[in-house]
């Protein structure tokens, strides 16, 4: 479905693992009024996997997020993506780093209004400095079901319609780890399954690696292993999840993790 | 609803700070122009001083009470734009537009006082350096004395109350009514200010080389060609970006983005426009004209020292506006892209690559208003020196264009790009959630 460009030249193939985390530890605010959003985080994503992080409001999750995905700089700890590690430079050093290497899918889609539906799909390779013609666009619009809407605004689009342009514009760098904040969380029920299957289907069937954040059970069903993060630590793995096991674990997260203080 | 007025005002002064600016520089010219008719109207002054004073009050204060009058709008449209979602909200909350109205009107009134209360000692200063101006040009006895009297007070705060009125109830329609209307008027006004300017120019053909008047026609028609290109400045932005492309992804970006946001950047080339035609013509027109009173070894007599200082006086007081309004609309229009920056930046573009995209909108914005602003300016110009000295192109006119385009390009790029890179300081996923 993606073309593989010449532009991997860069390093010798994907490896084996997709992203790793040693030891991350992220502080909010001074002193008094610090917060720990993540405290010494530490964990493992084979290539090829599809993983949600789970956890209640405040547990991290979207901190971990931004942290592994180049967003935000951890006070400590090591990130690598694709076995490379992220090195906190400027942004625009970050930046360069994730084009190559990370896809992103948020909520709020963010899609630029001013751009066509297509225009915004071939966004990342335009920025990064490479050619694009309709054709790419059209290809990559059309695995996501949306071929039919490469003249559209964003703004003509449904919710649903909006996340999959979003997506679409996510794997066009063919990134080796897609990471999506709750991604079906402004959606509705059909939608949502949609976008999911979505993100299942480019892990399944093109052997990406997608992280999602999610606060719902029935999202976290889809992903391969779900991971739970209570208090900024990791509390948890669930392999194969079904939306119930996930709601019953999650009930429960906060009280291990009170536990183990 | 006055009450929330004022009560809106106490708790984001920073945001009514162009407006307050705007009515300060307002007020404060026409109080100054206006004290040389209090001091025109003291007993025992000559006829002839007294003429000068009163014929540089009367020009000068009408051109800063339509200036004051635009810049004011000028803010107050941003201000509003700003604040949509805040009327929205006092709309669904059962404020109806009547009251919404009141309450822009209201605000707008309170800034222009404050404004104009400011402005009562700067004029007075200002009215004592002008008058010590036309006293060393010989043009006013030295026996005056200055006088800040009834004339200068109440028609600087009666009309800047007023501007700051009208210029209000504008932004709130401006926000509430349908364009349709408005752009059907808008289109005819420019093509008559167009047409009205062509034929003024012309005429200045049919007049003789030692008529004193001579430079009044051209002016004019130069002034008035740059209102028509200036009314239909979102026409030509549009056009122009139909066929034009840049390279590189910013060029890329810079293009779209001016094409969909032209009809908001009307404001931004107006000001542009205006301010490169009238500066360049005037001044030009006057730089040739004393080259050519000099060549011909005349004195200049006291009417024609007037009207150099009358000359100057107005570009300086456009020059000082336009920035004012260039500055104002161009950082709100800019801190009000911080998402769309953000999001940019998530989709892989890195600062400087945003930077690149603001500047090459600048530059196109720049190009723009400078080519229309030059074009009605030569129109003024080349009949005038025909007439005035025999030359098509005057040898004045390279340097004093180049002065006005450096000024134009520094404050357009300056303002955007400063911006750009203060909203650049906040991480992108933050710019992205605080708008949405």
């Amino acid at each position: 479905m993606f073309r593989t460009g010449s532009r991997r030249t860069h390093d010798e193939g994907p490896a084996a693992e997709a992203l790793r985390l040693v030891e991350v530890t992220k502080t909010y605010g001074f002193d008094d009024s610090a917060v720990t959003a993540l405290d010494g985080v530490t964990l493992s994503l084979g290539r090829g996997t599809f993983t949600a992080v789970m956890g209640p409001s405040g547990s991290g999750k979207t901190t971990l997020l931004q942290c592994a995905a180049g967003l935000d700089r951890p006070d400590s700890g090591i990130v690598l993506v694709d076995g490379a590690e992220m090195t906190g430079g400027t942004e625009a050093e970050l930046t360069k780093f994730r084009r190559r290497r990370i896809g992103f899918v948020f909520q709020q889609y963010n899609l630029l209004e001013t751009l066509t539906v297509a225009q915004n799909t071939v966004l990342p390779l335009r920025l990064a400095g490479q050619r694009v013609d309709r054709g790419q666009a059209r290809e990559v619009l059309t695995s996501v079901g949306l071929g039919d809407r490469l003249e559209h605004r964003p703004g003509q689009l449904s919710g649903g319609q909006q996340q999959r342009v979003a997506i679409a514009r996510a794997l066009v760098t063919e990134p080796r780890v897609v990471f999506a904040d709750e991604p079906t969380g402004a959606l509705d029920t059909r939608s949502a399954r949609d976008v999911l299957r979505l993100l299942q289907q480019t892990v399944r069937v093109h052997g990406r690696t997608v992280v999602m954040v999610t606060h719902d059970p029935v999202a976290a069903s889809y992903a391969d292993s779900v991971l739970f993060l209570a208090d900024g630590r990791l509390a948890g793995r669930m392999d194969a999840p079904t939306p119930d096991a996930v709601a019953e674990r999650l009930a429960h997260v906060g009280d291990d993790a009170l536990k183990a203080v | 609803m006055l009450v929330l007025a004022l009560r809106s005002i106490r708790h984001r002064p920073g945001r009514f700070l162009a407006t307050l600016l705007s009515a300060f520089l307002g007020a404060a010219v026409i109080m100054t122009f206006n004290s040389m008719h209090d001091t025109a109207g003291q007993p025992g002054i000559d006829s002839a001083g007294s003429e000068t004073l009163s014929l540089s009050a009367g020009v000068v204060g009408g051109y800063g009470t339509l200036l004051v009058f635009f810049a004011i709008a000028s803010t107050l449209t941003v201000n509003v734009r700003r604040r949509a979602a805040e009327l929205e909200l006092l709309r669904c909350s059962g404020a109806t537009w009547a009251q919404i109205k009141r309450m822009v009107v209201g605000e707008a009134v309170a800034v222009a006082l404050v404004g104009a209360a400011l402005a009562i000692g700067p004029a007075m200063l200002g009215g004592q350096l002008l008058l010590d101006v036309f006293q060393d040009s010989g043009q006013v006895a030295d026996s005056v004395d200055h006088s800040f009297g009834p004339i200068a007070l109440m028609s600087g705060i009666a009309i800047t109350l007023f501007a700051a009125a009208g210029a209000a109830f504008l932004a709130v329609r401006r926000a509430t009514h349908r364009r349709q209307l408005r752009d059907r008027a808008r289109a005819f006004s420019a093509y008559a200010a167009l047409v009205v300017g062509a034929v003024t120019v012309t005429s200045t053909f049919a007049m003789s080389a030692s008529d004193e008047a001579l430079m009044a026609a051209p002016a004019y028609g130069a002034i008035l060609l740059s209102v028509g290109f200036a009314l239909l400045a979102t026409r030509l932005l549009k056009t122009l970006l139909d066929r034009l492309s840049l390279s590189g992804p910013s060029g890329w970006l810079a293009v779209r983005n001016l094409r969909e946001r032209a009809d908001q950047l009307a404001g931004i080339l107006m000001s542009l426009i205006l301010f490169t035609a009238v500066s360049t013509a005037t001044l030009t027109m006057q730089a040739v004209e004393s080259d050519t009173v000099e060549k011909l070894g005349i004195v200049k007599d006291i009417d024609a020292k007037t009207l150099q200082t009358l000359n100057f006086t107005v570009v300086g007081i456009i020059v000082a506006f336009v920035c004012v309004m260039l500055v104002n609309s161009l950082y709100a229009a800019t801190t009000y892209r911080a998402r769309e920056f953000g999001q940019q930046r998530l989709a892989g573009a890195t600062p400087g690559q945003v930077l690149g995209v603001v500047g090459a909108e600048g530059l196109v914005l720049t190009a723009t208003g400078v080519f229309f602003g030059t074009v009605a300016a030569l129109a003024g110009i080349v009949p005038f020196t025909v007439v005035r000295s025999d030359e098509v192109m005057p040898g004045q006119f390279f340097g004093i264009w180049l002065a006005v385009v450096a000024i134009a390009a520094a404050v357009t790029m300056g303002t955007s790009l400063a911006t750009t890179r203060r909203v650049l300081r906040a991480p992108a996923v933050e710019a992205v959630g605080l708008a949405a």
